[in-house]
């Protein structure tokens, strides 16, 4: 299982602040295009952050027990 | 003087702090919400010399956010009014004004007059413009920005460190600004003061700065969280897009353009004007014909996203002449408001 959290425009889309989900063996990138899916965020711009970093090259990492994802949206208010 | 004794008092800032202070010069760009809540702590600091950039003018809605305005000066400008209190707030500093927005003409000049530069921006394109002309510049800035009840703040370009393109490096965004999303006035607040405690640590040399970090604060939770990231190749960014020029519905006539409206067909309000037309977005490139790419071209939309889009599109076919209109909704109102005017 890993942690995901939401924030800013991301968690209205998703209706939830985090979730845990079981990812398995499944590649990162294959995680991220399903939860992308899932709730529709291909409109939305977002970074990925894994354990608190955020990720620019999603194609060498993969998961492990009790990572924290974070889908962290730029904000624009002021 | 008795005016900075207790923070000289201070072991991290004593008299050599209060010199530092003193002889530093900081530009806050965007005297709203934020810029309302990062100015007086600068200048009561004893900040030699404070700029202010905003072209904006005080309206009854920024009110309940932006606490330096007082209802009788609704209608005045922002950075005059702020300006105006803060210098008596302190008389031994140097404020100056910019009555104007930051463009991609003025970024240089402005931002070049000062070591220290502060994004209070609700302007998703402004900060690229900000981040760019400081990385040229080689100057520090400090972004902070909202949405509802959350704020981000990171310190771009400090010391040679990771900037804003490199979280995000991509201009087409969707993003609401407060106008759209929301906004209490007590989260610009602390998220301003952040910025404000940010530029005092910069200054002072004190510290941890937020730079290669993104602190992001949840106040409905009341939990801070710090992203860390670091500088992107230049060869994984994004490739440098073409600048376009703003302008606002104001300046239509005098400027002899086509308005391009790449809204859908529908949507509110209908616009009806000579030099008009309208392609959405989804057609435009099936409809190129229908535009003479010598013309100048403004192109608009409802919140300025689809319109750079289009923009781009337009730039890749060989349009030269193209720019966007600046303001959305009041813009579009504008429009709509002054029809004989504009024909």
């Amino acid at each position: 299982m890993i942690q995901v959290k939401y924030f800013g425009m991301i968690a209205e889309a998703t209706s939830k602040e985090e979730e845990k989900i079981d990812v398995g063996e499944k590649p990162f990138s294959e995680i991220l295009s399903e939860i992308s899916s899932k709730y529709q965020l291909g409109d939305l711009s977002y970074q990925v952050a894994v354990n608190k970093k955020l990720v620019s090259d999603f194609s060498k990492l993969q998961l492990e027990e009790g990572d924290e994802v974070a889908f962290l949206p730029p904000f624009s208010g002021g | 003087m008795d005016r900075y004794l207790r923070q000289i008092t201070l072991p991290q800032v004593g008299n050599i702090g209060q010199e530092k202070l003193l002889k530093s010069k900081v530009l806050v760009i965007g005297a709203g919400g934020l810029g309302c809540a990062v100015l007086p702590y600068l200048v009561a600091a004893g900040i030699g010399e404070v700029g202010i950039v905003d072209g904006d003018r005080i309206e009854e809605s920024n009110l309940h956010r932006q606490v330096l305005y007082a209802s009788n000066k609704i209608g005045n400008s922002k950075a005059r009014e702020s300006a105006s209190i803060l210098q008596q707030n302190n008389p031994h500093i140097q404020i100056r004004v910019f009555e104007e927005y930051l463009t991609q003409k003025n970024a240089v000049e402005i931002i070049s007059g000062y070591d220290l530069i502060i994004d209070a921006t609700d302007n998703f394109f402004v900060r690229y413009t900000i981040n760019d002309t400081c990385v040229a510049l080689d100057k520090p800035f400090i972004y902070g920005s909202i949405y509802q009840f959350q704020g981000q703040v990171s310190v771009f370009n400090y010391k040679g460190g990771p900037t804003y393109r490199d979280i995000f490096p991509e201009k087409d965004q969707k993003v609401p600004n407060c106008e759209e999303a929301g906004v209490m006035g007590t989260t610009v607040g602390l998220i301003g003061m952040i910025q404000a405690n940010e530029a005092i640590k910069i200054i002072l040399e004190i510290g941890e700065v937020l730079s290669g970090k993104l602190l992001l604060y949840d106040l409905l939770r009341n939990e801070q969280q710090i992203f860390e990231f670091s500088k992107v190749e230049a060869s994984q960014k994004a490739k440098i897009e073409p600048d376009f020029e703003f302008f606002s519905a104001e300046e239509v006539p005098e400027k002899q353009m086509m308005l391009l409206d790449v809204r859908e067909i529908g949507e509110e309000p209908e616009i009806k004007l000579e030099n008009y037309i309208q392609i959405p977005l989804s057609r435009l490139e099936k409809d190129l014909e229908k535009l003479d790419p010598k013309q100048s071209i403004l192109v608009f939309c409802q919140s300025g996203m689809r319109a750079r889009k289009a923009a781009k599109l337009l730039f890749e076919k060989g349009f030269q002449n193209l720019s966007l209109m600046s303001g959305g909704a009041k813009d579009l109102e504008y429009l709509q408001n002054h029809e004989e005017d504009l024909s």
